[in-house]
């Protein structure tokens, strides 16, 4: 079996705020990467291993998503799955592009989310830039101003 | 409430059982429910694996973070914190699992890992409640007619026709 | 020398002890304390296994688990080096016979103060305890009813006799759900096996015990409400036959 070559283009990392005293906090703790042609996000070891995380999170994300067609057809699609820890939400666009992000488990589901980063986001602030390149080698034109404020600005404020 | 298939995968990632309840999914072959349970398995753990660390908050180590934060925090600790340690996770307390539960449009899968590292694959409707129960039971059959079978050989494929004669009967008088 | 096995029974049977283990006397709790640090346990009352009533256990129950494992290691050991599923049958028999032969005592010994209602030291006047069965048909009554009401809580369910001219020495005992079978599942190529064959053991023995020469054997007979059925097959010997033939001339029931 012969993956298809896959790239981590943006991943982004939220933490809890510093004031909330435990680590339970109610605020969803939200990890989103967006991969073009496969993709991968994050997560919160140290710097050496994040790439190493991008890697397996992709690797799991393929597998299910083959899995999951497998079982239930070529028009059936993998939506979440969780973890004692962590949820983890996927959105695959029609382009291939995969939308994965990481929340804490008592967070709803975040399909909706990732359909709408794709399209207000992405799609606006990305793929209609024309300074960005078509592919993105390494992040190139994802790693927009635009793009990572309105993110923010999505999720602080919408999803929270 | 609907109950697709039960899996079950032995602790070195084997497929042991295979029984279709309900139709709903796609069948596959028999090296394709092998091929299944062995990918299952290691996405399982990988699962384990990724879960996010959160850094510990600032306050709480203003003194010794400098200095721990060059420490690499020590990849797959199966207890979130220990004293020395500059990530918790989310959940703290609570030991990191691998996928307990995944959803699709279809269907919706449970897996449930016994202490003794067996794992139980359950496909249902997505909307079906009350899961647990059905796993729980689906556990006391396995211990009771397959562990206490004397023509059960450990690991190997269960084919226990009391098991399945019981299995068939419960989830029968469920619906 | 006094070997310490010796005193230990001395002090059970109650009679003073002697310490003759060191040749020094001790007082009795001493010597008590002295056998427990040998190991073997006696309780500072003096009350034993061998003190109890032997009723006291009749009502106590087993765990179903602890005895399903057990006999799931019994089934595993018999298997070793067997030729074939009728060599798996005799060694489960051959462990089931001589527990009928030792069963027997207490079996009967429970049936006669149960039918008396009362202890022993009162059964002397009331209705004379029942016999020892000297026919057939008791017999099977005793092994249909009280047997197997002590070893499984209840009667079997069913007792026959054969209807074929040619087998007058044939009888049925069949039990829709046998308790020893409950976790088992024979695989296909072996589908002749009935490990119930470990009771039929138990039932050549109590009748062997009971001068009853017979082989016993258990069979598979399934319906659909009750996928364990098992009937096991009482064979008498043709001594057992003739005196059975005498004994009913002689009005002997």
């Amino acid at each position: 079996m012969s993956l298809p070559p896959a790239e981590c283009i943006y991943k982004r990392r939220w933490v809890p705020r510093p004031s909330s005293i435990t680590g339970k906090s109610s605020r969803p703790n939200s990890e989103t990467s967006t991969t073009a042609n496969a993709l991968p996000p994050v997560l919160g070891q140290s710097a050496r291993t994040t790439d190493d995380d991008a890697k397996l999170i992709f690797g799991t994300v393929f597998s299910l998503r083959n899995m999951v067609r497998k079982l239930g057809g070529e028009d059936d699609s993998f939506v979440t799955y969780r973890t004692s820890q962590y949820k983890l939400h996927y959105y695959e666009t029609p382009t291939n592009i995969k939308f994965v992000m990481l929340t804490d488990t008592k967070s709803p589901s975040m399909r909706v989310a990732l359909q709408q980063i794709y399209i207000n986001l992405y799609v606006e602030y990305v793929v209609k830039n024309p300074l960005s390149p078509v592919e993105h080698p390494g992040g190139v034109g994802v790693n927009n101003e635009l793009f990572e404020e309105s993110l923010e600005q999505f999720v602080t404020r919408v999803l929270s | 409430m609907t109950v697709f298939s039960l899996i079950i995968i032995n602790k070195a990632g084997g497929l042991i059982y295979q029984r279709e309840f309900q139709p709903g999914l796609r069948k596959l072959s028999t090296n394709d429910y092998l091929v299944l349970a062995g990918t299952f398995h290691g996405v399982h753990a990988i699962t384990r694996s990724i879960t996010p660390k959160l850094p510990v908050a600032a306050a709480t180590t203003t003194a010794s973070t400098p200095t721990s934060s060059n420490v690499p925090s020590t990849p797959g600790t199966p207890t979130p914190i220990t004293p020395a340690s500059t990530h918790s996770f989310p959940n703290p307390g609570v030991p990191a699992t691998g996928l307990e539960s995944l959803e699709t449009d279809k269907f919706r899968l449970t897996c449930f890992q016994t202490l003794t590292g067996t794992k139980f694959l359950l496909f249902t409707d997505p909307m079906m409640t009350s899961i647990d129960t059905v796993i729980s039971k689906i556990y006391e059959l396995y211990s009771d007619y397959v562990m206490k079978n004397p023509f059960y050989q450990l690991e190997m494929p269960v084919r226990c026709e009391a098991f399945d004669r019981h299995l068939m009967g419960w989830l029968r008088g469920r619906t | 020398m006094t070997q310490p096995r010796h005193s230990a029974m001395l002090s059970i049977s109650n009679t003073n002890p002697i310490p003759i283990a060191n040749d020094k006397q001790q007082p009795p709790s001493t010597q008590i304390q002295n056998l427990a640090s040998t190991g073997l346990r006696v309780p500072s009352n003096r009350k034993t296994i061998y003190d109890r009533h032997l009723n006291r256990t009749r009502n106590a129950e087993l765990s179903r688990a602890g005895f399903a494992f057990l006999f799931a290691e019994m089934v595993t050991y018999a298997q070793r080096r067997v030729t074939g599923i009728q060599d798996l049958e005799r060694r489960l028999n051959e462990q089931g016979y001589p527990l009928g032969l030792r069963l027997l005592d207490l079996l009967y010994y429970r049936t006669m103060s149960s039918s008396t209602s009362s202890s022993l030291s009162s059964s002397s006047t009331s209705a004379a305890p029942p016999n020892r069965p000297l026919r057939i048909l008791p017999l099977l009554h005793l092994i249909h009813g009280p047997l197997w009401r002590l070893l499984f809580n209840r009667p079997a369910d069913a007792l026959e006799h054969s209807v074929s001219p040619d087998t007058p020495n044939e009888y049925m005992i069949t039990d829709n759900d046998p308790l020893v079978n409950t976790y088992i599942s024979v695989p296909k190529e072996m589908s002749m096996l009935n490990c119930a064959a470990f009771v039929a053991g138990i039932i050549e023995g109590v009748c062997d015990g009971c001068g009853f020469e017979a082989k016993v054997t258990a069979h598979n007979q399934p319906t659909e409400m009750w996928p364990g059925r098992t009937v096991f097959l009482v064979r008498f010997g043709e001594s057992v036959m003739e005196r059975e033939k005498v004994l009913e001339r002689a009005g002997v029931k």
